[in-house]
């Protein structure tokens, strides 16, 4: 027998009997006793992906994080119409949305520098505008997401019932002021839903052009898609217009039973401001709600069918 | 109707800004707000239209030719064959049927295994089908690996023209079909028993015995029957009675144990052992049956599943059958396994073991046992520690340590009497088994 260390290993004990370990180690129990710099490649540990809350929240990751193919004309002019409702939009936010009541404002002048609060409120709207801008252009849903939250942070501030503007030469007339507002949030929403529509259809494109997925008559699922843009938000509209003119439309019914009281309910404070918008609201969705409850919608469906 | 992630986006924020608006009093919050939520609930009541609501039927319980309906669309499929070995190919046509008076945009997915490779045609499917209008996809699938596989259900997505919400739902149709193991020509690689049966059959064993091919010449013993007394040489070795004796032709008994323990998936899906094991099991088998041999198989995982010995082609098929069916599972060790068929094998038939060797204690004794019994045994070793080495899941010295036990092993295996052949993932099945048998 060999010399423990010197020569060839004597293993003739390996044969001995039933001593004899006739199988290859647990590999599992191999890398338990390996030290932790004994060097496991990375993929030897199977890559688990942990949804943050975030997307725990909305069932899936936020944001698309894919290369797209270039795009396509369908794609490009998904972007020419982002772009044009952002400018809309960035006008319009900045003649809508006055400084006053903003927390930047409140905070610069306290600090004594009162005009620093408007260069950062512009500062804003130019933030959503260029990242909007570059998001949409470059399809960068980050870039998209920071003009999101920079138009809507420029409009949270502490005001009053009374609806203000920026700028002072615009109409101090009730429904004018009404309008301008609805059409701004239209166009707040029209820009959000075609920028989400260029990373969606290049998702789409992108999928066409990899074999992913088959369409069949591509253009009148596009055409779709343009008709429904035109006429979603003009819904929209009319809705939240019969709910912000609630002030209109309650006195409207109430005269039938008692003109006095309906000429109190058009000068009451409260139906004009903020809660009598709040009331509308209740009395649009309520409608709504009925609708949905009596499954409207699949009786028409089967209207339909059985029209056609 | 299911919420997208961009429409419960758009009412949380919506919400949000209506509740923030009635706390700052702004006016111009509260508007967004409520064009984001009419802007909801418009597409809301738009999807609704979508007209999924059933959960369909499975394909047995219909009637074929209709095919499977969810409400007004009908779907119905045909696959080019239903058995097919793997790097194969079927084709897959789905026909879909609009049977309502209104037009419907579907997004449609006829699922299939995720194993298999979509070759040609796509199906996913995005299509604005007209009223009573029907259309076909054809799809071709690669089937790289073995097993018992289901295409469908088809999955059928409505959803409003703003990717808001979608109503989704599953017409029940289903389409099975069976991927066998590859097999690889093996005829030179010859493994024959030496002790016969009682069948004739096409294999000649070297043994004397009631066959048709001269063997050798012997003394007559009382009992001979006198057709066989060779004149001639009697004449030759001076009135010693001397008697022809035949060749017993015969028919081999090949048993093939294939192990289907869970270690033997150790490896990336399509590179292990047990995908080498049926591999090389069905072309064994492939190639006995073709000389018109016996054989049977035993695959042995958490369970013991045998195909008693037979020949013919239908042999052949019930084999691949339960070869496409092996899963990895369970730990049955080999000596159970031994111990349960030798009492059913005729001594002597050539035993082919097709086992990565791992993680069964009872490896050794079960071959000895064998060997003691004069059963020819073959071990094809498909070697797991490479499969995992080329994927880099262990590192060198992990390797090279596992290996030498490996080794060992196998060096103890042939000191048993053993044909054994350490099977490396690149080495074709004939060159395996030409090592094992030492040619």
């Amino acid at each position: 027998m060999a010399e423990q260390g010197k020569g060839p290993v004597d293993t003739s004990h390996l044969y001995d009997g039933k001593v004899v370990r006739s199988s290859a180690p647990s590999r599992k129990k191999a890398a338990g006793t390996m030290k932790a710099d004994s060097g496991i490649p990375d993929d030897a540990v199977p890559e688990v992906a942990i949804p943050n809350w975030i997307d725990a929240i909305f069932g899936g990751p936020v944001l698309v994080n894919r290369e797209f193919v270039s795009p396509n004309k369908m794609v490009l002019t998904l972007q020419m119409g982002a772009i044009g409702s952002l400018l809309v939009l960035g006008f319009l936010t900045f003649m809508l949305t006055p400084v006053s009541g903003t927390a930047w404002f409140a905070l610069t002048n306290i600090a004594g520098i009162g005009f620093l609060g408007l260069w950062v409120h512009l500062l804003m709207i130019l933030i959503g505008v260029v990242s909007g801008f570059w998001g949409v252009w470059q399809r960068d849903q980050r870039a998209m997401l920071l003009s999101y939250v920079a138009l809507i942070l420029v409009t949270i501030r502490f005001a009053g019932s009374k609806v203000e503007f920026g700028l002072s030469f615009l109409p101090e007339n009730e429904v004018i002021q009404k309008l301008l507002l609805i059409l701004y949030a239209v166009f707040l929403v029209v820009y959000m839903e075609i920028s989400s529509a260029v990373i969606r259809f290049s998702m789409l494109d992108t999928s066409i052009r990899t074999g992913e997925v088959y369409v069949m008559n591509v253009k009148s699922i596009t055409d779709r898609y343009n008709r429904a843009l035109g006429y979603t938000p003009a819904v929209a509209a009319v809705v939240a217009t019969l709910t912000l003119f609630i002030n209109f439309f309650v006195p409207l019914f109430v005269r039938i039973l008692d003109p006095i009281a309906a000429n109190r309910l058009e000068e009451s404070v409260e139906l004009t401001s903020v809660y009598g918008v709040a009331l509308g609201t209740i009395l649009v969705f309520i409608v709504i709600a009925a609708m949905f409850a009596i499954n409207l919608p699949l009786r028409i469906q089967q209207y339909l069918e059985r029209q056609a | 109707m299911a919420w997208s992630r961009k429409s419960a986006m758009f009412a949380s924020l919506s919400v949000a800004m209506y509740l923030l608006g009635l706390v700052l009093r702004n006016q111009q919050l509260v508007t967004v707000a409520v064009v984001l939520l009419s802007f909801l609930t418009w597409a809301a009541l738009r999807t609704a239209h979508g007209d999924v609501a059933s959960s369909g039927r499975r394909v047995e319980e219909a009637v074929m030719d209709e095919g499977v309906e969810l409400q007004s669309i009908v779907a119905m499929r045909k696959t080019s064959t239903s058995r097919v070995f793997e790097d194969g190919e079927i084709d897959v046509t789905l026909r879909i049927q609009n049977r309502s008076g209104m037009a419907k945009v579907l997004e449609l997915r006829d699922r299939v295994p995720e194993v298999m490779r979509i070759k040609k045609g796509a199906n996913y499917v995005l299509m604005e089908i007209g009223p009573k209008r029907e259309t076909e996809i054809s799809y071709t699938i690669e089937t790289p690996l073995r097993g018992f596989y289901t295409i469908g259900p088809v999955c059928i997505r409505v959803q409003d023209e703003l990717g808001l919400f979608h109503n989704e739902k599953e017409v029940q149709l289903y389409d099975d079909f069976l991927v066998f193991p590859k097999m690889e020509d093996i005829k030179d690689a010859m493994i024959k028993s030496r002790v016969p049966k009682i069948f004739t059959g096409a294999v000649n064993i070297r043994n004397p015995g009631e066959g048709s091919n001269f063997y050798n010449l012997r003394e007559y013993l009382p009992g001979d029957p006198m057709r066989k007394i060779n004149w001639k040489a009697t004449a030759r070795q001076d009135g010693k009675m001397m008697v022809n004796e035949f060749e017993r032709d015969a028919v081999s008994d090949v048993i093939i144990l294939v192990d289907s323990r869970s270690v033997s998936e150790t490896g990336p899906v399509s590179r292990n052992s047990l995908v080498y094991s049926t591999r090389a099991a069905a072309s064994l088998t492939q190639h006995f049956l073709s000389r018109r041999d016996s054989v049977g198989l035993v695959v042995y995982g958490d369970e013991i599943v045998s195909v008693d010995r037979d020949t013919g082609k239908k042999q052949l098929y019930v084999i691949l059958t339960k070869l496409a069916g092996a899963m990895a599972k369970g730990n049955t060790p080999l000596k159970i396994v031994t111990t349960r068929i030798m009492p059913h094998i005729h001594r002597g038939s050539p035993i082919i073991i097709l086992s990565p060797l791992e993680d069964d204690p009872t490896i050794v004794d079960a071959v000895r046992d064998l060997r003691a019994r004069n059963f020819e045994v073959t071990i094809l070793s498909p070697s797991s520690l490479e499969f995992e080495f080329d994927a880099r899941r262990i590192d060198r010295t992990g390797y090279e340590v596992l290996k030498t036990e490996r080794d060992i092993l196998m060096t103890e295996l042939r000191g048993l009497g053993a044909y054994v052949m350490d099977w490396e993932p690149d080495m074709l099945l004939f060159t395996a088994l030409a090592g094992a048998r030492g040619f």
